[in-house]
């Protein structure tokens, strides 16, 4: 059974359809990418698998069942961080445990150990604006996986920082979520950065607009840690550009 | 009396309630740009007009009627007296904000306007009529909604006016219509009065206020291309907007936030006036004065314990209005799907000034125990709560955008979405809310507490609790005693700005360091 099926998956505005028969699954340790033009629904069909937003006809499903709401298993983390920003770090990466039974020491001593899991030691009780927008994207990734899911789903986690941040964020992303204590066994990342796309993923979702639908899934079969500047991730990445432009 | 002629009779008393308020609203907006553009362009007059606008508009304005009617009514003869009166009243309640809009939209203009002017030597008038008055119309029309709300608030006590010396009432106003319908327990007709009433507010929002918004707007074009949905939501912000801009201080805050992001992109003047210094020498004026000055000395007690009571009961019925406005926002913002519908109702309910219905409100609560106090409870809570609702509900712009997903997706549920959500995500427009709630209210306290109908005939008091600020206020112009009058308004006035000095500002800047 697949850890996660989108099963065609259609979503219309009145009449208005944005995406068209969406199908792709994500298996266990996978990293999968969504990449595609902005505006093509990419980010709504990630808040469908979340199941913040109902699909108009196909579903979604966590291990065979279909996600009808959020649930526990499957985490979120946010183009703009969406921390609240009247919280301090702390209360805000607690905010990830809402769901959870344990009290309240423990809730505080699983938040501060995450924190300093993702290096925001000594910013613990900080709040949020007082961060850069790194820093603020790893209180958001602290926050998301604090309560342990199976899933991550994350939407453009990188495009609101600079490119220098951008870059260190996504090593030491992938290394924490690759590392073995990690209990996320799989991610699902939309982005519109290819390189991003084919220097993480072990699988692309290429999709087209106007309705969005998947124009085609790509294998990355490649080594790690990869190189940039690899014939083999060049080729890769012009692949993925040829697909997203003709 | 059939029912044609009498709804051409209400017809024609509200013509002749908006002909004033259009005269008025017309002054208030030519004083306004004078007296705006004047206080932003040189630093004198800044430093001088723009503490005692801060602070006058921070006042009750209401309280100071008596004894502007007082003067103006002794000097001038007949219907023009009377009319000169009602329209200059209702002026000194729309005055204030238009400045205040006027000299925000002069402050933030961007400096290349101005190098622009210098570059191609523009003269005064030219600057006048090619930046500074384009520059200021589309804060002036944003503000004059407001004006034209809190000048319908002001309109019944305008137009009935009564002091031991002289006594008066328009001939033609709804106004006086509807106080003399209600006393004589005409309610069918009342009713219809009240209809009339709110289809002239709700034409003049469509086809006056609307209009020139759009008109002054146009060249705002972009914000304008959005779908139905979010220009009609875009109308009720501007809506809610308007009934709550009266603080400066909060104004400046989120003001200048929509304007750099919506028309310009000026580095905002972020000054915070300061009306301290004026602040202080009124309190230290006032306390020489009682202490030396026998007539002030010799009322003081009356005047606090008044104060007090008052105080109570301004501050009980803003607990009520809390209470009852808090849980209806959060579901307004949070959970309805209907939002749009409510808010619309709302909108035609808050556009019925409390004033208006107090002689309704009086007469529909005889025979209950404490009756007075019943009264100006009612017409307290009612003057209130649409500033608190609609000020909460126009902070939604600066609450996270992806709150309830982040709600939804951690399933944060029940106390504890309270807590660490709804709570916070309110509590700015709550203050802002709770501050020109507040304020409405103290401005309502002289038809509250005290109403006489002497002008039209009756010649009953109608409503008057046992003490008050505003009974005190009404009673001491009543009996000519001026210097009782005057004592009570230095007491409110330094009341007021001692709470929003130490109570408001504290609380604002507590959350401002926090949500930026």
């Amino acid at each position: 059974m697949n850890l996660l099926d989108v099963a065609g998956v259609s979503y219309f505005i009145g009449d208005l359809e944005i995406i068209k028969d969406a199908t792709f699954k994500a298996n266990d340790g996978e990293f999968v990418s969504l990449i595609g033009p902005s505006g093509c629904g990419k980010s709504t069909l990630l808040r469908i698998i979340a199941g913040l937003i109902r699909p108009t006809k196909g579903k979604v499903m966590y291990l065979g069942k279909e996600i009808v709401e959020p649930i526990p298993e499957i985490s979120f983390v946010f183009q703009d961080f969406a921390l609240l920003p009247w919280l301090n770090n702390v209360e805000n990466v607690e905010i990830g445990l809402s769901r959870s039974s344990i009290s309240e020491e423990e809730k505080r001593k699983k938040a501060l150990e995450i924190l300093r899991h993702v290096g925001l030691s000594g910013f613990e009780y900080a709040y949020p604006n007082a961060l850069s927008g790194g820093m603020k994207q790893r209180v958001g990734i602290a926050r998301a996986i604090v309560s342990e899911p199976k899933i991550l789903l994350m939407d453009e986690p990188f495009s609101s920082l600079d490119e220098l941040t951008a870059e260190a964020l996504r090593k030491d992303v992938y290394t924490m979520l690759k590392s073995k204590d990690n209990p996320v066994s799989s991610v699902i990342m939309v982005t519109h950065n290819v390189e991003e796309a084919v220097e993480l993923s072990d699988k692309i979702v290429v999709m087209a607009q106007k309705p969005s639908y998947v124009k085609k899934i790509l294998e990355v079969k490649m080594g790690r840690p990869r190189n940039k500047y690899s014939k083999e991730f060049r080729d890769y990445v012009n692949t993925v550009y040829k697909l997203l432009t003709t | 009396m059939g029912i044609l002629s009498l709804i051409g009779l209400l017809v024609f008393d509200t013509l002749a309630s908006w002909i004033r308020m259009f005269i008025a609203l017309g002054a208030s907006i030519l004083l306004g740009l004078g007296i705006g553009i004047y206080a932003a362009r040189r630093k004198t007059a800044e430093k001088v007009v723009i503490p005692i606008v801060d602070i006058l508009q921070t006042l009750p304005i209401l309280a100071f009627f008596p004894f502007v009617i007082y003067v103006i009514v002794a000097t001038l003869p007949g219907y023009i007296g009377i009319n000169a009166a009602v329209i200059f009243l209702i002026i000194t309640s729309m005055l204030w904000n238009i400045i205040f809009g006027v000299y925000e939209a002069v402050k933030t203009l961007p400096q290349e306007f101005l190098e622009l002017a210098a570059l191609y030597k523009l003269n005064k008038w030219k600057r006048l009529a090619k930046i500074y008055v384009p520059a200021s119309m589309p804060k002036v029309i944003d503000q004059s909604t407001l004006s034209f709300a809190i000048g319908l608030f002001y309109l019944v006590t305008s137009e009935i006016f009564s002091t031991a010396n002289s006594t008066y009432a328009v001939k033609y106003g709804i106004g006086v219509e509807l106080t003399k319908l209600a006393i004589s327990n005409n309610f069918a007709a009342y009713a219809i009065g009240i209809a009339v009433f709110i289809a002239f507010v709700v034409a003049t929002r469509l086809f006056f206020f609307a209009k020139l918004e759009k008109y002054y707007t146009r060249y705002n074009a972009p914000i304008r291309l959005k779908p139905l949905s979010q220009a009609r939501h875009r109308q009720y912000a501007a809506f809610a907007h308007a009934i709550v801009t009266h603080i400066p201080r909060i104004r400046f805050r989120t003001e200048n936030k929509q304007q750099i992001e919506r028309v310009y992109t000026p580095k905002p003047e972020k000054k915070i006036i300061s009306s301290k210094a004026i602040g202080y020498a009124l309190l230290s004026v006032t306390i020489l004065l009682i202490l030396f000055y026998r007539p002030f000395s010799a009322n003081e007690g009356t005047v606090l314990a008044s104060l007090a009571v008052s105080f109570a009961r301004v501050w009980l019925a803003f607990a009520l209005i809390t209470i009852i406005a808090v849980p209806l926002v959060v579901y307004l913002l949070f959970m309805s799907k209907h939002a749009s519908s409510y808010l619309l109702l709302f909108q035609i309910l808050a556009s019925i000034p409390a004033t208006i219905l107090l002689p309704i409100i009086v007469t529909a609560l005889k025979g209950l125990p404490m009756h007075d106090e019943l009264v100006a409870f009612t017409v307290y809570f009612l003057s209130g709560i649409w500033y608190v609702v609609f000020s909460t509900l126009a902070n939604k712009a600066y609450i996270p955008s992806n709150m309830l997903e982040v709600k939804r997706i951690f399933g944060v549920r029940g106390i504890e979405a309270w807590k660490k959500m709804y709570f916070y995500a309110i509590l700015p427009g709550l203050i802002t809310g709770a501050v020109t709630g507040i304020a409405a209210e103290w401005n309502a306290s002289i038809v509250a507490e005290y109403f006489t109908t002497s002008a039209i005939g009756s010649g009953a008091v109608i409503t008057s609790v046992g003490i008050g600020i505003g009974k005190l206020l009404d009673t001491s112009l009543d009996s000519g005693n001026l210097s009782l009058m005057l004592l009570g308004l230095l007491n409110l006035t330094i009341m007021i700005v001692i709470i929003n000095r130490f109570v408001w500002n504290r609380l604002y800047r507590k959350i401002e360091a926090v949500s930026k």
